[in-house]
């Protein structure tokens, strides 16, 4: 089955439908697909930076471990709250000097926040936590056990699920929702006010500020950075383990396939990737055309307005005169 | 069976027992009996919609019989009888979204087989690949045994989870067609990769527009004043937000200047807003939605047609601003380049500022007085594109399909299981299977032979005779 009839050479064939060429309708030309670009700006990865990257993933599966041990750890009474408390302390301390350590130079365009504004927020945060923590703990006492840590296993697999890996500073506002709503579901659990304000505290350093410090410390020091996510993973392992080996295994099997597997079957499949693009793709717009709308203080919006009405008024004007 | 069927139940005059395809230039080409299926036709309305009817009207007027099979439009059900004959039906079909039917492979067997046999179809045309209706017929059509034409009209990216749902799907619907047509070249390269098809059974017949609709008329111009006229479904798709952003910057440089726009959609929003903005409500006149017959009105009175598409198989607007003697802006998208010699047209990237770049210098052509002058523009388009070429073209296709074998079932099965894959060629085999059973319980439940003949209203014995100098492309006459 070939085109209808034999074309004559004499006439090169044309991309064009404007012009009556001497070839039947489903001629197929030499250059039939030559527009066709296959994997373009396709990243090629390499194992180890992508096994670098995945470490982050498996490094905030440790974090929920770390925060299940501790609360086992509570709940049992091994640990006080006062120990969990003046621990938490100490290391929020050290965390926040880290912290302001990593951002030593000013970032242009956005005002630094204050040490007092930071001590206002902590002191807010925490006497609300306080005087709360009573209804927090007698919150889910008409719910059964049960539910509540399905809620909670759930929440803390929604707080994974919805992490923003790329962007942990700030935590996203589902992940670190959930992660504090499972950890409220398990603080209710355990036997005093003083453990779930304790438990509270404790979630809101690991769930919310410890992110942000790590988030700086990728950017800045990132040799460190994976010295702290193979830390926490063996921390995350070795704690569980030490009250549920069977989780530990679990806990470790899953750190070995996110980190190690997942990045091995990406790069394998790389291989495979068959990304076609042509004209017929629907063209993307680039620019930012927001500027065009919405506020009225973008000043070359502004001023395009402004030109626009002195225009106006005065060829108003101009009518008027005439 | 169904071979046996094909040849007893589908070849109603003697015409078209033919021996061999006529290939041969010069040869008259049998006639045939055509069924258009399409979710899509008037009264909606579109570059698909008037494509079916115009065509359906040149191939009348060529001697063939042609029915338009759609799904009902509200109140609009039943069959409809248009100029020259022309039937319609309009099936009760429930529609599921955005004018298309919903598909169940096979609830819409009985009623398209009712007018296939009673018809006494050769060929089914499908049109529109968002028409689940056509490939809903093709599958059908292919069960009773009948050679199957599809035309593509959109083109479709690769990107996305459901655009590969969709291709697959195509791969299946388009892998038993016999002939595949698609309306620009880029169209042509897009449809064989999306549907795994051998480039040498589509062949590229473009649009068209009729000349005598879209004729200039310098004098409705305003003359102190600049009109660039769009004219398009406001959607993302055609760019909006694009013209969203021209509009301010040229409105700023040139205070002669007017935008004239026509369509509606959701991104009239957008363009509301540019307008409240920057205080432009006397140079920014939207006109809502626009009737077919309303388009030249508004076209004659611009100087610049602009068009921001994003993506475009054809784009019979350019040819409709073109056509009305207007110089043509428009980005360098999809099949566009194809359509207009270089000299009538202006492309640009899809980006703001190199429209505006290209639309200043058509403006300053303007000021300076260098562009031809409308009736010129007009002279060189209104020959480029007509429907009797097109018509013309379809009918080699018909030719061409109607002297092929249809598969029979084992076949069929074997050739879905081998083009489509191991999971997806499997489910449409079963599929097939199904169909090809129910339409044997329909065949058993009211025979083929018992079903009556419809009337003839078109074609070569027609019961409506075609007025001797009948001009095509009269203005869609429904009843």
């Amino acid at each position: 089955m070939g085109p209808d009839s034999v074309p004559g050479p004499a006439v090169p064939w044309r991309k064009v439908l404007w012009e009556q060429q001497p070839f039947p309708d489903n001629y197929v030309d030499q250059r039939f697909l030559e527009e066709l670009r296959r994997n373009e700006g396709i990243r090629q990865y390499r194992y180890w930076a992508v096994v670098k990257e995945a470490g982050f993933v498996g490094e905030q599966l440790s974090c929920v471990a770390i925060f299940i041990t501790l609360w086992l750890y509570m709940e049992q009474g091994l640990l006080s709250p006062e120990t969990l408390l003046w621990t938490s302390l100490v290391s929020a301390l050290l965390g926040y000097g880290l912290h302001q350590a990593l951002t030593s130079q000013v970032q242009p365009g956005c005002e630094p926040r204050t040490r007092l504004a930071d001590l206002q927020s902590a002191t807010i945060f925490l006497s609300f936590t306080f005087g709360f923590s009573p209804v927090l703990k007698t919150l889910t006492e008409s719910v059964s056990t049960d539910t509540v840590y399905a809620m909670s296993a759930v929440m803390l697999l929604a707080h994974l699920v919805s992490f923003p890996y790329a962007q942990p500073s700030p935590p996203g506002s589902l992940s670190l929702n959930a992660a504090l709503f499972a950890s409220v579901c398990l603080a209710s659990r355990l036997p005093g006010a003083l453990h779930t304000f304790a438990m509270l505290s404790c979630a809101l350093l690991v769930f919310a500020l410890w992110p942000c410090l790590l988030h700086r410390l990728r950017e800045k020091a990132p040799r460190q950075f994976t010295g702290v996510c193979v830390g926490v993973c063996i921390g995350g392992v070795g704690g569980l383990g030490s009250q549920w080996p069977g989780g530990a295994v679990l806990l470790a099997l899953a750190l070995g396939s996110v980190t190690l597997l997942c990045p091995l079957l990406l790069v394998r499949l790389q291989r495979h990737k068959d990304n076609i693009q042509g004209p017929w793709d629907e063209a993307e717009i680039h620019e930012d055309l927001s500027h065009f709308l919405h506020k009225w203080t973008e000043p070359r919006g502004a001023q395009v307005a402004a030109d626009l009405t002195f225009k106006k008024g005065a060829s108003q004007l101009r009518i008027l005169y005439e | 069976m169904v071979r046996r069927r094909a040849a007893v139940g589908n070849n109603p005059s003697s015409q078209s027992i033919s021996a061999a395809p006529t290939e041969a230039a010069g040869v008259p080409s049998r006639k045939h009996n055509i069924c258009m299926v399409s979710d899509f036709f008037y009264p909606n309305m579109g570059g698909v919609e008037s494509h079916i009817y115009q065509l359906s009207q040149c191939l009348i007027e060529k001697g063939h019989k042609v029915v338009i099979v759609t799904h009902a439009y509200g109140r609009r059900k039943g069959v409809r009888h248009l100029t020259n004959g022309l039937k319609v039906y309009y099936l009760p079909l429930q529609v599921m979204y955005n004018q298309s039917t919903a598909t169940t492979c096979f609830h819409s067997l009985p009623l398209m087989r009712c007018v296939f046999v009673r018809e006494r179809i050769t060929v089914v045309h499908a049109h529109s690949s968002f028409s689940a209706m056509g490939h809903d017929a093709l599958f059908h059509a292919k069960t009773m045994g009948l050679n199957t034409v599809f035309t593509d009209h959109s083109l479709f990216g690769f990107a996305d989870v459901s655009s590969v749902l969709t291709n697959k799907l195509l791969t299946v619907s388009l892998c038993d067609t016999n002939h595949t047509v698609c309306v620009s070249y880029t169209s042509k390269e897009n449809t064989v990769l999306r549907a795994a098809l051998n480039p040498e059974i589509v062949s590229v017949i473009p649009n068209a527009v009729d000349p005598t609709d879209f004729t200039p008329d310098p004098s409705q111009r305003q003359g102190d004043r600049i009109t660039i006229v769009v004219v398009s479904r406001l959607v993302y798709r055609k760019g909006i937000d694009l013209l969203g952003g021209i509009i301010p910057e040229l409105c700023l440089k040139h205070p002669d200047l007017q935008f004239l726009i026509g369509g509606e959609g959701p991104k009239r929003l957008v363009l509301e807003e540019v307008r409240e903005k920057y205080q432009l409500h006397d140079r920014v006149r939207l006109l809502g939605a626009l009737e077919h017959k309303d388009v030249r009105g508004v076209l004659v009175q611009g100087h610049i047609f602009l068009n921001t598409s994003l993506t475009e198989a054809f784009c019979m607007a350019i040819l409709e601003g073109a056509s009305c003697g207007l110089q043509v802006v428009s980005t360098r998208v999809g099949g566009i380049p194809e359509v207009l010699p270089e000299e009538l047209i202006t492309m640009c990237e899809p980006t703001v500022r190199a429209l505006c770049a290209g639309l200043e210098t058509v403006i300053a052509r303007h000021r300076s007085g260098s562009v031809p002058s409308p009736a010129s523009i007009h002279a060189r388009v209104q020959h480029l594109y007509t429907w009797r070429n097109v018509a013309e073209r379809t009918e080699k296709v018909y030719d061409r399909v109607a002297g092929e074998e249809v598969l029979p079932l084992d076949k069929r099965l074997r050739r879905l299981r081998a083009h489509c894959g191991p999971v997806a060629g499997s489910i449409f085999a079963f599929i097939a299977v199904l169909d090809f059973l129910f339409l044997l319980l329909l065949q058993w439940w009211a025979p083929d032979r018992v079903m009556d003949v419809a009337v003839d209203g078109t074609g070569p014995q027609g019961m409506c005779r075609q007025p001797p100098s009948g001009k095509v492309g009269d203005v869609l006459k429904v009843p």
